[in-house]
């Protein structure tokens, strides 16, 4: 029974090949409030069945689903180096980072941090999407490459791109950053370190596409920026994320 | 040895130096010049030439449309000659429909802020009729692959590098790395000491450097650049670029082209070392010989490298035969290749397009192109007949733009390309005109009122813009008489100063000084080499080491965090404390007189002594109390060959005649006790100081120039200027242009040494220019970031002017005050309007020694007129800073040689630091240098963005821009010259450059003719009487007023 839970899961939590209908979903629905309601509700599902599989997973099952989804995190993170579209580059970091998702299943033994580390991971992609479509509404598509030098014409957006990618790379003080120490911490060295590859990975798929939006030289037909109130929208739910994370993890 | 012969050596050499002539020179930022950066194109037509900067340096030549608006709303565009203007161009266009074009167009320019006219690839004016009628285009789009192809072809020609087609086709980035790598080759054989491990092999030129250290680049060779295999077909430069050329299937009529592509895609390095390969007595181009067929054919090695390894591995194209082919073979893919990598790519397109390219099948990509090329069409339409409607109704004529047929718009928008391509020149010419009205109202062309007594003083200041705002206030503060003249004085001088091994040109670039200035100390002041300067010394070799700096940073870091906190907090105060430590400046003159033969070899023996003590010393450990004049004199005579036999010195001290032998050999090898030597030191000491007839020859013409033949004062001040500021490269662009970017004060001493003699003066005073003998000329410098004006050379001064020194010092003080409180609230913004003039100066005095200040001074942004005339022009003139102002006086000058030396020296750098701040002003990062907080200093002779980029030329946008826009307003020069139009004429038609610029339109000149009264302007060709000047005007009629009858 608990086998089939946890392959179950392997859709919510999503594991390679499982994963493509966790992307086939994202790349289904347009409108940026079901897929920011996907990337947050998707996952939990996935805990849930884990939770009712039991924890911590241990045995052959949870070692087969432990390296199962480090694998799915360190393919996916490596996809995005290749993609350019901002909207397919969420839905792949989610995919990757969900799927570490596993490794802290196979550490702890408290429902909260796997719900926790879940909603921690869930959030840069979220904020992505809806950045992803203010780009698509204003440029015709969001697409890293199309236009370059977005930190001169549109401060704000480029601003708010630059936040989340950050955030999307795991670096401190985000709430992935906690995350992931909690899952460093907790884990042996051999899961750590394709945890840290995937997490190289992230970086420099996050520098490639800052680097071909927010900096470079101006290229591209002119657009409008984000209105302020838009911008300080953003800026509370970024806050609130990064001082909820910090008043859980103790910090 | 090379495979070519020695004829194909020289066409390729003549082709790579055809190509260079549009690229600029760039010198050394130790010495900035300013410079036109389209200095190379200044034979064509202003509007033309600037066309074909854009081209080949992709920049832009004039503002985009909404900063000319903002000038507009800003009252700084004479719309009666923008409406001039658009008639003009109106007269060779025929009616369109029932529009009324001129109204039309002066909507486009004043009330759209985006062009209208789309370029227009598939859609036509069909379908933008379709669209503007409500429907979408006309039919379905069908495919034409010839048509395609045919597009290709032209935008892939053989001129194009063939890496730049590949990065466009596959988004290879083989340009940049390309360029990296170029750049990175570039850093190590041109550096300047910057480095602390040298190039090997720089002595045998930059080419067969490289080429010894790129055949053993293992890091090359793993990255898969097979250089080796190429260098291997021919050992010279030239032989290297034919091979390559030839290897990529460049058709030799195509080579020229191309070449041009190549250097101009680095024009900075370009630039740098075209001027280097020039420049003949530069230390470093002595040393490490180095010209631009080396750059290329660098560049076309690594190149072709980069080409070949791309294409095996990727299986692309690594010739131009077979980039054709493909482009035949794959036409659809290739259009939506170069479309989805050149950024064009419908933005709905993009992941469908890269998705197709990335599978790489052509008939999912054949299936695609048509869907495609409908969006494409359809978009096109959309955009064009949207901005012809905004027109339309920002014109009010949307009805009549609606009612013409296809052929009409087709015309219209036709007509609306040509406009917008020259709407650049309208814009630039309506804003001129403004700023000439505006000086031209006020110049006082009216013979100058005669001063019933000598003046106080009379200060002689550098033309530069600068010097206006200080002379007005001296001459508002007292009974100052001031003159403009070019800041080296009119005296070309090659300058060793104190301590320093090379000569420094202190005069204008285009003139090689023949004459040598020495400084020397007088005595009166000790040289310190305390413990400060070698605590310096120690510090500065501890950091250039190669391990040293891993622990200097933990032991001495402290030292620096002093000078960090000390200038970043507290700037002043640290400065002036620290100016207390460091040792003061030596008390010196300047050795301005020839040398007769006998001081010369004077000078030559006394040196090998004091050389022969330093070798006894070095070499055997012997104290000069040891030995006697006579043992070091015939030492030197044997060195010298002068006399064989046992020295005395040996017997004394017992040397074996082998040890005397190999001692002797010593001082000729190592110490150049040598006849060849001696030989070449007589030939410089030569050189040292002018000849009584040179000294009455400068001091006469300077004087005559300005017209300062009578009525001197007691003082005579010349003040060069300089400017002083700290961690800033570019401090050198704020001094002196007319001194080759150096300080002015030393033109200044020489001309005030020359002028101050009585031999000078008899001779003067049979020339008419009588000096009495109670006037003084007194170097000073003008430091142009503080406002200070230091008087040097006190000491020589005459015992009868000291009691008028307090005067003459309160009085430039005063104007000093003045100036600095005009200047501040250009610096910094919210500035009490009430500011007492102490506190506005004590502000300006942080900015010499702020490090964190970008911009220590506007320096010469917004010049824009040189007015070459009489004081009495524009004495009652506030020009804001933005003029130089040239003393002359054509009643002294019957034959116009005066004129002509104005016309071909001063002129001629006015309009380069013009043309420079234009470009910078108008597109920074394409002609000027970007920002400096990004500025890192490259070789230690330019700066480039980041760590790895282009030398980057032209200014720094805290020069020209404020807040992102325009500080610098961008106009051309406007030359007024005072003086009658045929003495004018004949002078530009003796100076054929100066004939150029103005035919060709690089600068505006006005002719204020003082016999008629009359204003002549040249434009487009020909020279139009603007009447009477106001000024004159005014007045005549107020005397015929006062005169008329009651």
């Amino acid at each position: 029974m608990s086998i089939l839970l946890l392959l179950l899961a392997g859709f919510f939590l999503p594991l390679f090949p499982l994963s493509m209908v966790f992307n086939a979903l994202l790349a289904r629905f347009s409108h940026p409030a079901a897929r920011v309601a996907l990337i947050v509700v998707w996952p939990q599902l996935g805990v849930l069945l884990v939770l009712a599989a039991g924890l911590p997973l241990d045995g052959l099952h949870g070692g087969l689903f432990l390296w199962w989804g480090l694998a799915t995190a360190a393919f996916y993170a490596w996809r995005l180096l290749t993609v350019r579209e901002i909207g397919q580059w969420a839905a792949m970091l989610a995919t990757s980072a969900f799927a570490l998702t596993w490794v802290m299943a196979a550490a702890s033994r408290h429902a909260a941090d796997l719900q926790v580390f879940a909603l921690g991971f869930a959030m840069a992609p979220a904020l992505l999407v809806v950045i992803a479509t203010l780009l698509e509404r204003r440029i015709g598509a969001a697409y890293s490459g199309l236009v370059t030098g977005m930190a001169r014409d549109v401060p704000r957006l480029a601003g708010l791109l630059t936040v989340v990618l950050l955030a999307a790379m795991a670096l401190p003080i985000s709430p992935g950053f906690f995350a992931m120490l909690d899952l460093l911490f907790r884990s042996p060295p051999g899961p750590v370190m394709l945890a840290l590859l995937t997490w190289l990975l992230w970086s420099w798929a996050g520098t490639r596409l800052l680097r071909d939006t927010v900096f470079g030289p101006r290229s591209g037909a002119e657009t409008a920026d984000i209105c302020p109130a838009q911008a300080w929208a953003f800026t509370a739910v970024i806050v609130l994320a990064i001082v909820l994370k910090l008043i859980w993890t103790g910090a | 040895m090379s495979r070519l012969t020695l004829g194909h050596r020289l066409k390729i050499r003549s082709m790579v130096h055809m190509a260079a002539e549009p690229i600029p020179f760039f010198w050394p930022m130790r010495t900035f010049i300013h410079h036109n950066p389209l200095h190379g194109l200044e034979h064509l037509p202003f509007e033309q030439g600037v066309r074909r900067g854009e081209e080949l340096f992709h920049g832009r030549g004039f503002l985009p449309r909404r900063e000319y608006q903002r000038y507009h709303r800003e009252g700084q565009v004479d719309m009666a000659t923008l409406q001039a203007d658009i008639a003009h161009f109106l007269d060779d266009h025929e009616p369109i429909g029932g529009l009324e074009l001129e109204g039309l167009l002066k909507s486009l320019l004043c009330e759209l802020s985006d062009p209208v006219a789309v370029p227009l690839d598939l859609a036509d004016a069909e379908d933008a009729k379709h669209v503007i009628d409500g429907f979408g285009p006309s039919s379905e789009t069908g495919v034409d692959i010839e048509a395609l192809h045919r597009r290709l072809v032209r935008q892939f020609p053989p001129e194009r590098p063939l890496y730049e087609s590949m990065d466009l086709l596959f988004g290879t980035e083989i340009g940049t790395t390309l360029d990296e790598l170029v750049i990175k080759s570039c850093l190590d054989f041109f550096d300047e000491g910057q480095s602390t491990l040298q190039m090997p092999g720089r002595d045998h030129g930059f080419f067969t450097a490289w080429s010894a250290l790129a055949k053993r680049n293992l890091r090359l060779f793993l990255r898969g650049l097979h250089i080796k295999q190429i260098l291997a077909q021919d050992a010279s430069a030239e032989g290297v670029i034919a091979y390559v050329l030839d290897e990529l299937g460049i058709e030799e009529a195509h080579w020229d082209g191309l070449i041009t592509r190549e250097l101009t895609r680095l024009h900075g390095w370009a630039g740098f070392i075209r001027w280097r390969s020039s420049a003949k007595r530069y230390h470093w181009s002595q040393a490490y010989p180095a010209d631009l067929v080396d750059f290329l054919a660098i560049r076309l090695v690594l190149g072709l490298a980069l080409i070949r390894e791309h294409a095996r591995r990727k299986r692309l194209p690594a010739t131009f035969p077979e980039l054709a082919h493909y482009l035949e073979q794959h036409t659809a893919e290739c259009y939506l290749r170069q479309a989805y990598h050149g950024g064009n790519i419908l933005p709905a397109w993009a992941h469908r397009v890269d998705d197709a390219l990335a599978h790489r099948h052509p008939g999912r990509v054949n299936r695609l192109l048509p869907d495609y090329l409908h969006d494409e069409r359809v978009a096109e339409a959309n955009r064009q007949a949207d901005r012809l409607l905004a027109l339309a109704e920002a014109a009010d004529q949307t009805e009549a733009v609606k009612a013409l047929d296809v052929e009409q718009l087709e015309a219209l928008l036709a007509l609306i390309r040509d406009f917008e391509r020259g709407e650049g020149m309208m814009w630039l010419r309506a804003m001129e005109a403004v700023y000439r009205k505006s000086v031209l109202n006020e110049i006082k062309l009216l013979p100058p009122a005669k001063r019933e007594k000598r003046p106080f003083a009379q200060a002689l200041f550098c033309i530069d813009v600068r010097s206006e705002r200080i002379r007005r206030q001296l001459e508002h503060v007292g009974d100052y008489q001031t003159f403009g003249i070019a800041g080296f004085f009119g005296v070309p001088v090659s300058f060793i100063g104190l301590g320093k091994g090379t000569e420094l040109d202190l005069c204008p670039v285009q003139i090689t000084p023949k004459n040598l200035v020495l400084e020397v100390p007088t005595g009166a002041t000790q040289i310190e080499t305390d413990f400060y300067s070698s605590a310096s010394h120690v510090l500065h070799d501890v950091k250039s080491s190669v391990l040293s700096p891993y622990f200097t940073v933990e032991a001495m870091g402290l030292l620096f965090g002093f000078d960090m906190i000390g200038n970043t907090i507290a700037p002043r105060v640290y400065n002036r404390w620290r100016n207390r430590i460091e040792p003061k400046d030596a008390s010196t003159r300047l050795l301005i007189d020839k040398l007769s033969r006998e001081q010369a070899d004077s000078i030559v023996r006394s040196l090998q002594r004091v050389t022969i003590v330093r070798a006894i010393g070095d070499q055997l450990g012997i104290d000069r109390d040891a030995i006697t004049d006579l043992m070091i004199r015939e030492l030197r005579e044997i060195a010298m060959g002068n006399k064989e036999g046992t020295s005395e010195f040996a017997r004394h001290f017992a040397l074996s005649p082998a040890a005397e032998s190999e001692f002797i050999e010593t001082l000729r090898r190592d110490y150049r006790i040598n006849p060849s030597f001696v030989s070449m030191q007589m030939e410089r000491l030569g050189k040292i100081g002018f000849s009584l007839d040179e000294q009455v020859y400068f001091v006469g013409q300077a004087l005559r120039m300005m017209g300062m033949n009578e009525n001197f004062s007691r003082f005579v001040i010349l003040a060069g200027h300089a400017s002083q500021s700290d961690n800033n490269p570019y401090e050198s662009a704020l001094d002196c242009g007319a001194c080759g970017g150096g300080h002015g004060l030393v033109p200044a001493r020489v001309l005030a040494q020359m002028a101050n003699k009585a031999d000078v003066r008899r001779r003067l005073r049979k020339q008419g220019i009588d000096i009495p003998d109670d006037t003084w000329f007194l170097p000073a410098q003008h430091n142009t970031t503080s406002d200070v004006i230091q008087l040097h050379d006190l000491d020589l001064l005459p015992t009868s002017h000291l009691v008028y020194m307090e005067r003459l010092r309160n009085g430039l003080r005063a104007a000093s005050r003045l100036c600095a409180a005009e200047r501040l609230p250009t610096l910094e913004d919210n500035v009490d309007p009430h500011l007492d003039t102490t506190t506005a100066f004590r502000h300006i005095q942080r900015n010499i020694s702020d490090w964190t200040q970008v911009r220590p001074e506007w320096g010469l942004a917004r010049n824009a007129a040189v007015v070459v005339g009489g004081r009495h022009l524009t004495e009652d003139m506030d020009m804001e800073g933005r003029s130089f102002l040239l003393s002359y006086d054509y009643k002294l000058d019957p034959k116009g040689r005066l004129l002509d030396t104005i016309l071909s020296g001063p002129l001629i750098i006015g309009e380069w630091i013009n043309l420079e701040h234009y470009f910078s002003a108008v597109d920074n990062e394409g002609f000027g240098s970007g920002s400096k907080a990004y500025h890192n200093v490259a070789g230690r002779f330019g700066v480039m963005t980041g760590n790895l980029s282009d030398i980057r030329t032209g200014l720094p946008s805290q020069t020209v821009l404020k807040d992102g826009r325009p500080y610098h307003e961008p106009l051309r020069l406007l030359v007024i010259i005072e003086a009658p139009v045929p003495h004018v004429l004949a002078a530009a038609g003796r100076v054929p450059k100066a004939l150029s610029l103005i035919v060709n339109g690089w600068i505006n000149v006005v002719v204020a003719d003082p016999e008629s009264g009359h204003l002549h302007y040249f434009d487009r060709g020909e020279w139009h009487d603007l009447g009477p000047a106001p000024q004159r005007a005014r007045q005549t009629e107020s005397i015929d007023a006062e005169e008329s009858p009651a």
